[in-house]
């Protein structure tokens, strides 16, 4: 029953939230394409509510992702370092200031995709050194190649003007503002890719996350499906992390939700958490929004609070058993 | 029927098992002390690890067949289950079998679910069929592992020491299933279990000194289990009943 009226919740969010801001919407005017209301809501808030949607699905897809084929709760772009990847990526591109580099897509996308992918390629590479199945090292390297991330970006921001410094530090804390509808039109195509793939290959995720021998011997190609899955959400999250910058927590919170409230294997798991990492991340931006009225709080300052103690509560929760 | 050729298998660079040549007919039992290769051997013959040398089945090298052709002529029964995902009922766990038998990306067809049916009732385990996997006791695990078996409906089924973690009662009811199968499959068996072998009553390959000694029969005699193991047997009595 509670599970019934927290999804009927996060819609009425859904629908609600384009209206949710500093300025008040009047819904008389919105069908006058000239004034302030219109342009505001078709323009700022409708695209936003999209974009957020996408990042939602994108962070939440790619958790419930590197969970089971890793077979770890811990386990999300976010905590393997591939997100930091893509903000030193990123941040190496504002750096040296490249505008648009090929076909108009923003040099700062490029380097953040390249950040993410070059991280993923590096963790598959040390993963050989670690004996099979030794998921909590390979953690244990995403953590390092983050905090070696975190230290590269200090002298990024060492090296730059008090500007760049500026625009680099708004960055790192993720924000979900956009104008005009490219970037939530962009990342709906990515955020539909990365759905369409991982619901293509669900039998073979249920069987991975019972055991990877037991997959193979039972006809999944294992490392064709765990490398063509793993670039796909590599691809989305360094496009994602590009435009908005890191928003953390996501990835980690949702699947485990979704598995609290809706126990079943994880092919019975992708859509759920698809949209409640959709609905999910539009609460926060709409709580963030709603907040102040002067300046609005990153929504990366907003899931990690959140995030933090469910953290903590996740590792408490998991030593118990 | 399975032939291995010049067989070498090697860990952390240390040789485990040398110039194996062996031709498996039927069915098969391996024996071996703790450490001796037992595991090894099979995992080759799934092809799970590298190995030197080759594996025929029926003729064709097992490098040949695709991943879903080898899922249709072998399949592998591990000592016990592990694993992550643990929200699966039996049903849904028993349905994996058919996962080389299903069209990609489709779901399984009512045929798929026909045969899962009625491979729980010949197990005797329908009753189960709606519980999670985790909540059953090792004996149901292994009889849920078994029926996974079974749907894929291989030729070939590898069992690991299936009775390593169970009970004299459950010992016996696993066994009693694989001598039933024994007519409409292939079974290969590698186990500690000297009872369960003789009971079995298959041709054995013992492990030792990283070759294989083969015996038709004879296997299960006093002296000679004395001679292989160093320790004293009173005539084995293989009976369950």
């Amino acid at each position: 029953m509670i599970r019934y009226i927290l999804w009927i919740l996060l819609i009425f969010i859904l629908l609600v939230s384009p209206f949710v801001g500093a300025v008040d919407i009047h819904i008389m005017e919105l069908m006058d394409f000239n004034s302030l209301s219109s342009y505001i809501f078709f323009d700022l808030r409708l695209p936003r509510v999209l974009f957020a949607f996408c990042a939602g699905v994108i962070l939440a897809l790619s958790g419930l992702l590197f969970q089971t084929l890793f077979r770890n709760a811990l386990m999300t772009p976010y905590t393997l370092g591939i997100s930091s990847g893509a903000v030193l990526g990123a941040g190496i591109a504002i750096k040296l200031g490249l505008g648009s580099l090929f076909f108009g897509i923003g040099a700062i996308s490029i380097f953040g995709f390249l950040g993410a992918i070059l991280t993923v390629f590096l963790l598959i590479y040390l993963s050989r050194f670690l004996k099979s199945a030794q998921h909590e090292s390979l953690l244990l390297l995403g953590i390092a190649l983050s905090l070696f991330y975190t230290s590269a970006l200090m002298i990024v921001f060492y090296l730059g003007s008090a500007m760049q410094n500026d625009i680099l530090i708004r960055f790192t804390m993720g924000s979900l503002s956009v104008i005009g509808w490219q970037s939530p039109i962009t990342l709906g195509i990515i955020s539909s890719i990365l759905f369409l793939s991982i619901y293509r290959y669900r039998f073979e995720l249920q069987l991975l996350s019972i055991s990877q021998t037991q997959a193979n011997l039972k006809g999944v190609n294992t490392k064709h499906v765990s490398l063509v899955l793993l670039i796909i959400s590599s691809f989305a999250i360094g496009t994602l992390v590009s435009i908005s910058g890191p928003i953390g927590f996501i990835g980690l919170i949702v699947p485990h939700i979704i598995t609290k409230i809706h126990p079943a294997t994880v092919n019975k798991r992708i859509i759920k958490t698809a949209l409640f990492g959709g609905f999910f991340l539009v609460l926060c931006d709409t709580i963030t929004r709603s907040l102040s009225t002067q300046s609005e709080l990153p929504i990366g300052i907003v899931t990690a609070l959140v995030g933090g103690p469910f953290f903590i509560y996740l590792i408490i929760t998991k030593d118990k058993k | 029927m399975i032939e291995l050729k010049n067989l070498r298998c090697e860990f952390d660079d240390k040789t485990i098992l040398e110039n194996i040549n062996l031709t498996i007919d039927k069915h098969l039992s391996i024996l071996g002390a703790n450490g001796s290769g037992k595991s090894t051997l099979a995992k080759a013959i799934c092809s799970l690890i590298e190995f030197h040398g080759e594996i025929f089945i029926d003729g064709k090298n097992i490098h040949s067949l695709s991943l879903k052709e080898k899922a249709k002529t072998l399949s592998y029964i591990p000592a016990k289950l592990e694993m992550y995902d643990t929200f699966i009922s039996v049903e849904e766990f028993v349905l994996l079998g058919r996962f080389a038998h299903k069209k990609s990306f489709f779901d399984y067809s009512t045929k798929d679910k026909n045969i899962t049916k009625q491979t729980l009732e010949f197990l005797k385990i329908d009753h189960l069929k709606k519980h999670r996997i985790d909540s059953l006791s090792s004996g149901e695990q292994q009889l849920a592992l078994i029926a996974q078996s079974l749907t894929q409906q291989s030729e070939i089924i590898i069992f690991d020491e299936p009775t390593a973690n169970l009970d004299p009662h459950n010992t016996k009811i696993i066994a009693e299933h694989i001598k039933g199968l024994k007519e409409y499959h292939s079974i290969i068996l590698i186990t500690h279990d000297i009872h369960l072998a003789s009971f079995l009553d298959s041709p054995v390959a013992f492990i030792k000194n990283k070759s294989i000694i083969y015996y038709e029969n004879e296997f299960f005699k006093d002296e000679n289990l004395e001679e292989l193991y160093g320790v004293k047997f009173n005539s084995l009595v293989a009976q369950y009943d």
